[in-house]
């Protein structure tokens, strides 16, 4: 009941209202945030919400609770509720210019409210910056594990060589390093440069993804799987023999060039290509070959060209996220790119839902978020999300949000 | 919209009753602790968690930290880094930016230490790594220190103890090239050992890689090449497997490694085999005297097991930060400051009398120290055998 009645009550605002609610929720705490803070007893703004606090020092619950409601939940509703009208008139009236004037003013207004969330600590900058990359990574795999329906295992393997690729391009060209010597460019070309070194991080990770998939996509079935895991251990002793590159101590000292602009600007193309390469024939191609490959070889698909493009394009963004992680981290060690990120991946993937560009940001949103909340609870941390995880698997087999097409046009139009 | 009107109301009133509790505007003086307490290495973290815990014991016992003439409360803030690159840096930039910690303690391994170490210097924090051995934490970081030796140093030490107590000239050498630590230390040995012998001392140099568990084709080869003694700086686990394989094919000469076989479960694993066999490291539980044996019992009586390395130099970088802010002086404040103070102290510490021995921090944050030869005895226990120092 009460349930229903707050439903009604937000069911006209557009998206448009919440950006400009989350907006104004972000700028109360930048205002307001150390007064209330002193008022409430708290040491210091809450970062992530307060959940960090609530686990270490659970005397402080009520006014962390009390400071999340003040500054995020109430202002956010308000606002969201009493801009409606006007928000709706804006966003009917956005959508008589082209679809993409009105999607870069949302983007753009909800990058503010990210920067200014994060303007308040490094900390939830940092967080940002790994919950972007992992929403990349999760997207790339959704492709293959998703969209495909096949089950690789060598994203981790693409990373690592997107991290390396676009490492040593930039440390080559603009870091005095004990490894390749003095820099060969001024350090100013190096923003510029950057995108080039992502670019070539992607294309390695391709080349790799295609050898692996002249040889596995000839069969069916499980052997991608293995084939693809095989893969991913191939590269990681391949790194760590390469002492070019450090072997197993690792590569450092990448310029600082990853900030939360360029991450989330990389993030978005990400989003952007991957929906529209998905809803392309291409990817109903991509679909047909998943539900059923003889039935779609019969209509004309060209199977395995289509299943050889999607790898290649999944293999390429995790590379492009591999580059961004090494710079945000500004270290890599092959022994990053094992197992354990294999799981978290697919976990990611496989909590938010298989086949869904929602699905996958949902997942690599919440894991992410829930691994820096839970912290606190060491040990118990591995006992929790994986209980959610199975949870969600007989609840929701696959997935939160699965099967759920991103149509751009229908989240930017007034809700009236 | 009653139900959340009256929850609304409790969280007020609640929150406004319990804040005086939390009200206090002292100043405290806040050190970080970054540990592997989950993940691969749970055993490194617990370590360095009970060490500080006992540390912070002593500090409370004492009613705070005396600084200046004046005693300040301590808080730990102890953070897991999953033994994980990036997590270890996200812990150190909370801790830095949202804790305002003052000082870091950790993370341990140099393949987090290093990409720690980097945000902890340019946020100007100082950071003491008690265990990691690579080099690159502490090269070109002002802010960045260490509590324990180098592998360029052990590698020599092992070498060059060898040589003196059985006087040998052909070695053979096991490592794991996979893995950072055992691959630096198994090379800076062979070039400490052909520096004394000559070129093709070192009669066999075998690899495997991590998580293998069949050594007997490599050791094999290595009791074919005519070695008289096997040189392998492997942890815990490896140490066990290779001892026990090595006696299993015939080889019966001196088996020597390093500080990673410091860890108690060497010998629970190992068994007799590794009784009578040698290795350096940071320092000795069983014979240990004075301060050591404190800390030994006493940590060996609250948490059941005679602490390993990692737990003794924990405790000693624990000990390092005491002093560089006692000698620092004073407690302004104001963070920053007070970091480039502490920073400025640490470097300024000479003749540290720690558990593992005695310290001086070089430019580059990396102690001079003297390395221990422990034996390990007919009963299992470590025994101290000699001291090496540089």
């Amino acid at each position: 009941m009460l349930k229903r009645r707050i439903g009604d009550l937000f069911i006209r605002v557009p998206l448009l209202g919440w950006l400009i609610g989350i907006l104004i929720a972000v700028t109360l705490e930048h205002l307001l945030g150390d007064l209330l803070v002193d008022v409430l007893g708290l040491s210091k703004i809450p970062v992530l919400f307060g959940f960090v606090i609530m686990l270490k020092k659970p005397l402080l619950m009520p006014g962390v609770i009390l400071y999340v409601l003040l500054i995020y939940i109430i202002p956010i509703s308000v606002v969201a509720r009493l801009s409606a009208w006007p928000a709706n008139r804006l966003a009917a009236r956005l959508l008589d210019f082209p679809i993409w004037f009105s999607v870069v003013i949302h983007l753009g207004l909800f990058y503010a409210a990210l920067h200014m969330w994060s303007g308040i600590s490094a900390y939830r900058v940092l967080t940002l910056k790994l919950t972007l990359i992992a929403i990349m990574v999760t997207l790339s795999l959704n492709v293959v594990n998703g969209y495909m329906g096949e089950f690789s295992c060598s994203h981790p393997g693409f990373m690592a060589l997107g991290a390396y690729a676009a490492s040593v391009v930039t440390v080559v060209l603009f870091v005095n390093d004990r490894l390749f010597g003095p820099a060969l460019l001024a350090p100013a070309f190096g923003p510029f440069i950057f995108p080039v070194a992502l670019i070539t991080g992607g294309m390695v990770a391709a080349l790799g993804a295609l050898a692996i998939a002249i040889p596995s996509f000839r069969t069916r079935g499980d052997y991608l799987a293995i084939v693809s895991l095989a893969f991913m251990f191939i590269i990681k002793s391949m790194i760590e023999n390469l002492e070019v590159v450090g072997g197993p101590r690792g590569l450092s000292s990448q310029p600082d060039y990853a900030s939360l602009p360029i991450v989330f600007l990389w993030t978005i193309a990400c989003i952007w290509m991957t929906n529209n390469f998905v809803q392309s024939i291409l990817g109903k191609a991509l679909n047909a070959v998943r539900d059923d490959e003889m039935a779609a070889n019969a209509m004309t698909v060209n199977t395995r060209r289509t299943k050889i493009v999607a790898f290649l394009f999944a293999a390429f963004w995790a590379g492009v996220a591999g580059g961004l992680f090494a710079h945000v981290i500004r270290y890599v060690n092959p022994a990053t790119f094992g197992l354990q990120k294999l799981a978290e991946v697919l976990a990611m993937v496989y909590f938010g839902g298989l086949n869904s560009v929602y699905g996958s940001i949902v997942g690599a949103v919440s894991l992410s978020l829930l691994g820096e909340a839970l912290r606190p609870l060491e040990i118990f941390k591995w006992i929790i999300i994986p209980l959610l995880l199975i949870i969600v698997m007989i609840y929701r087999p696959t997935g939160l949000v699965a099967f759920k097409e991103l149509n751009v046009r229908n989240l930017v139009k007034p809700k009236q | 919209m009653r139900k959340v009107s009256l929850v609304l109301v409790s969280c007020l009133v609640i929150g406004l009753i319990l804040s005086p509790c939390v009200w206090s505007k002292t100043k405290t003086i806040k050190v970080g602790i970054n540990a592997p307490l989950t993940g691969d290495i749970p055993k490194v973290g617990e370590g360095t968690k009970y060490a500080a815990q006992m540390w912070l014991e002593d500090i409370k016992s004492a009613g705070g930290l005396e600084v200046g003439g004046k005693k300040y409360p301590v808080e730990l803030v102890i953070e897991d880094n999953e033994s994980k690159a990036e997590s270890a840096v996200k812990v150190n930039t909370k801790m830095i930016t949202y804790d305002e910690v003052m000082v870091i303690v950790g993370p341990q391994a140099s393949s987090q230490a290093i990409p720690a170490g980097e945000v902890a210097n340019n946020y100007k924090t100082p950071m003491i790594s008690p265990w990691s051995t690579n080099p690159d934490t502490t090269k070109n970081r002002p802010f960045i220190f260490r509590g324990c030796f180098l592998d360029p140093f052990q590698g020599p030490v092992a070498a060059n103890f060898i040589k003196e107590e059985f006087g040998f000239t052909k070695a053979a050498i096991l490592y794991d090239v996979a893995s950072d630590y055992p691959k630096g230390l198994a090379e800076f040995f062979k070039e400490a050992w052909e520096k004394a012998n000559g070129a093709g001392s070192v009669v066999a140099f075998e690899s495997f890689t991590t998580k293998d568990v069949d050594f007997s084709s490599q050791l094999t080869k290595i009791i074919k090449s005519g070695a008289e003694v096997l040189f392998t700086p492997q942890y815990y686990n490896e140490v066990a497997l290779i001892v026990q394989q090595a006696h299993e094919l015939g080889w019966n000469k001196p088996i020597m490694g390093s500080d990673s076989w410091g860890s108690a479960e060497t010998v629970e694993l190992c068994g007799k085999d590794c009784y009578g066999l040698f290795f350096s490291t940071h320092y000795a539980a069983a014979g240990a005297k004075g301060a050591t044996k404190a800390f030994i019992d006493r940590y060996n009586k609250k948490y059941g097991y005679v602490p390993d390395d990692v737990g003794a130099l924990t405790w000693d970088a624990l000990g390092i930060v005491q002093k560089a802010i006692q000698s620092y002086g004073k407690i302004t404040g104001n963070v920053e400051k007070d970091r480039k103070g502490v920073r400025d102290a640490l470097a300024k510490i000479k003749e540290f009398d720690g558990i593992t021995g005695k310290m001086t921090f070089t430019e580059d944050g990396d102690p001079i120290k003297c390395a221990v030869i422990v034996r390990i005895s007919e009963k299992g226990e470590y025994e101290f055998y000699k001291s090496v120092c540089p």
